[in-house]
């Protein structure tokens, strides 16, 4: 279809294509490159610099400060440097280091850039105030220079409890539940942050009667104090013993944690259930009685509660011989305060045809969770009324007699 | 009591010379000693395996060495020795023509039958008495135990009874050697009531249960019980039961009641062993007061009746 075309219409088209080539060429990358030609030439043969991560900071007392320390090479060539601490206030230890070592030099690749680790530690005696720090580096040939200032400011630590100094202590049990005659153990993570072993002196407040006492975890042994090693943690047992009559409600428990001024507080709370614990016997220690067969004999007997809790519902069982008769007044008890004593009229009536001799009975008083056994002695005696009438008896045979004797005697 | 002193100690007298007297008294303590010294070598077998014997003494009378126990024998032959103490008592005396000279005397009518009956009753309790005391030493020698006060106020308490007992069928003698003039048909009417109350009753018993309650008792407790409850209301009619239930209770501590079949729960079971252990004597004794009564009652009526008789009686006719 070209071929059609005729002489002025291929000028045109020629004249377009030639224009937008034209175009092409102009928008092509031509400049960039002259661009970048002329930043190798800016590139210095030799820039470094140094930066500290965080020139100012504030820290509580007692903690340590740790920042990096960072070289950057931005010169053609790769670059050694001599890097020390040049001003330390007093009382403070400072380091210079990787993960792996003390650092007093350090090598920057170009173009790279590389971390030290900055580390000051200050002693006990630092007080709150500002602390100058200075970082200095400095090339073998003396060319680049660097001073950094770190500033450090140390603040008094808050009061609250939250802030921990030298030792930490941490529980992941804080509240135990349980009746009063049980025993607690509470299990307490005792940390220290203290840079030196330390003897920790370990106190506990609890409500008064309680007995408190720490030992090492998986030991019976009582301790007062525990030494840890700088930055160990141990693990340490509170072993809390409520008097067996504490009432029930919770209970606060202090745990003090001191060496020195190295202190922590922990506090325990221990939830008291109540115990269940019941008495029973006679006032006066009698578990024996008589009785006649076919006859009711009674007895009481008291029920106390022993326990801390208030009993409920305490029914009176008892185990007897075939058709005898045992009952109860009350038949049972719905309350019994901690402490309080009731009275309970027992009526045991043998069979009609029992034998004399010896009985047991056996009588269960069955509260909320415990149960007390009573076991009476019942001895069966032959009604003595049958006594009486036999002399009876005998007198009128003897009367009897005696008349006779009387009226046909003397013959 | 003008004459009771001497028609007493003339009646001791006769019997003590009598060798119907001595014989009887040979035999008994012949039989009581042998058969002491069989339980005296059986005892030993017999504690075996007791943890802790208690009333070893008593076993000396309860024990059956060669099938009689001394208290099962005086059960069966004690009444012999009232009725040949007793059977001719008053009929000889008769038959003899001394009666009526004896009563020519200045002695009341009353205190040749309380003197007979008495010097009879003393003859029983020394015989009675002094079986049991070689029974005693005997038992001391051969088995070394000393009897403890319970053990021999059980004892005690067991002589009592047994004279009572024997009494009893000598208050009967008496009154048979009254009614009948004939000495053989008094003594004869009185084997026949020996022989009665000692075998027919018991085998009556069994037979009137037996009939009254129905048919098959074996396998039926409250049948069996009922037949029990029958047999016992018909054998305590015999003094003989009376006495056997009475001292066999007495002599051994451990045994509660009378009654021979016993209806026991399984619980009673376990209360009742928790705390076995003797019955002190005056449960035993409550226990058996009753019989005991019954017993004396029975002597006394007795002997009553035949006071009453002899008092009565036409005597110089003949």
């Amino acid at each position: 279809m070209n071929m059609h075309l005729s002489g002025r219409t291929g000028k045109l088209f020629y004249g377009i294509v030639t224009l937008v080539m034209l175009v092409v060429w102009a928008a092509a990358p031509g400049p960039s490159r002259a661009d970048e030609a002329a930043c190798r030439e800016k590139k210095p043969a030799r820039l470094i610099r140094m930066a500290v991560e965080y020139p100012g900071v504030v820290v509580p007392l007692g903690d340590d400060v740790s920042m990096d320390v960072i070289f950057t090479n931005k010169g053609r060539s790769d670059e050694d440097l001599d890097v020390r601490v040049a001003q330390v206030p007093p009382r403070w230890k400072v380091r210079l280091k990787t993960y792996r070592y003390t650092v007093t030099g350090v090598h920057v690749a170009s173009g790279e850039e590389k971390r030290i680790t900055f580390e000051a530690h200050p002693s006990k005696q630092v007080t709150p105030g500002d602390y100058l720090f200075l970082v200095a580096a400095r090339t073998p040939d003396g060319k680049f220079k660097f001073r950094r200032r770190i500033q450090v400011t140390v603040r008094r630590k808050n009061t609250g409890n939250d802030e921990v100094k030298g030792v930490k202590l941490t529980t992941s049990y804080p509240v135990l539940r349980g009746p009063s005659d049980a025993k607690f153990e509470f299990s307490l993570d005792v940390e220290s942050k203290l840079d030196k072993d330390a003897i920790f002196d370990l106190f506990a407040k609890g409500p008064e009667g309680w007995e408190i006492n720490f030992k090492p975890a998986y030991e019976s042994k009582y301790i007062s104090s525990l030494r840890l090693k700088a930055g160990q943690s141990s693990s340490v047992a509170v072993e809390v013993k409520p008097p067996p009559q504490a009432p029930a409600r919770e209970y606060p428990l202090h745990i003090r944690v001191s060496s020195g001024d190295a202190r922590a507080e922990a506090t325990l709370k221990v939830v008291l259930t109540g115990t269940y614990a019941l008495d029973v016997g006679t006032p006066n220690g009698l578990l024996s009685l008589d009785a006649h067969q076919g006859k009711p004999a009674s007895l009481s007997f008291y029920v106390k509660n022993t326990g801390s809790a208030a009993n409920n519902d305490i029914k009176f069982l008892s185990f007897k011989p075939e058709n005898w008769k045992v009952t109860f007044k009350p038949q049972k008890i719905t309350t019994l305060q901690p402490g309080e004593l009731k009275q309970v009229e027992l009526s045991i009536t043998p069979y009609s045809e029992a034998l004399v001799g010896d009985y047991a009975v056996n009588v269960r008083v069955a509260g909320e969770k415990v149960e007390k056994p009573l076991e009476f002695r019942v001895t069966v005696k032959a009604s003595s009324a049958w006594g009486w009438i036999g002399i009876g008896i005998i007198l009128a045979v003897v009367g009897g007699l005696t008349v006779l004797f009387r009226k046909l005697g003397r013959r | 009591m003008q004459g009771f002193g001497a028609i007493l100690r003339k009646e001791l007298a006769d019997h003590f010379s009598s060798y119907r007297f001595l014989i009887l008294f040979a035999l008994i303590a012949m039989v009581s000693l042998v058969s002491t010294y069989m339980v005296g070598l059986d005892i030993r077998h017999s504690l075996e395996g007791a943890a802790k014997p208690r009333f070893v003494f008593l076993l000396l009378f309860t024990a059956s060495g060669v099938g009689f126990s001394l208290v099962q024998f005086v059960a069966f032959f004690g009444p012999l020795i009232g009725l040949i103490l007793g059977f001719d008592a008053i009929n000889r005396e008769r038959n003899e023509g001394t009666l009526s000279k004896l009563l020519a005397q200045p002695i009341y009518r009353d205190a040749v039958i309380n003197a007979k009956f008495m010097a009879s009753v003393f003859i029983i309790a020394l015989m009675l008495v002094s079986i049991v005391l070689v029974i005693s030493g005997l038992g001391l020698i051969v088995i070394g135990v000393v009897p403890g006060p319970e053990e021999i106020l059980r004892i005690a308490v067991y002589l009592c009874i047994s004279i009572v007992y024997i009494s009893l069928w000598l208050a009967v003698a008496i009154l048979f050697s009254i009614l009948f003039r004939s000495i053989s048909t008094s003594a004869l009417s009185m084997l026949a009531v020996w022989i009665f109350f000692t075998f027919f009753v018991s085998m009556g018993a069994s037979a009137i249960a037996g009939a009254l309650v129905s048919g098959s008792a074996a396998d039926n407790p409250a049948a069996i019980v009922k037949s029990a409850r029958i047999q016992n209301a018909i054998l305590l009619a015999s003094p003989m039961e009376l006495y056997n239930d009475a001292t066999s209770t007495i002599i051994d501590p451990m045994r509660k009641t009378t009654r021979k079949l016993l209806q026991v729960g399984v619980m009673e079971q376990i209360s009742m062993s928790r705390f076995s252990g003797p019955l002190p004597l005056s449960a035993s004794i409550l226990v058996v007061w009753p019989y005991i009564v019954m017993l004396l009652a029975l002597m006394l009526i007795s002997f009553g009746i035949s006071y009453a008789v002899f008092m009565r009686q036409e005597i110089r006719s003949l």
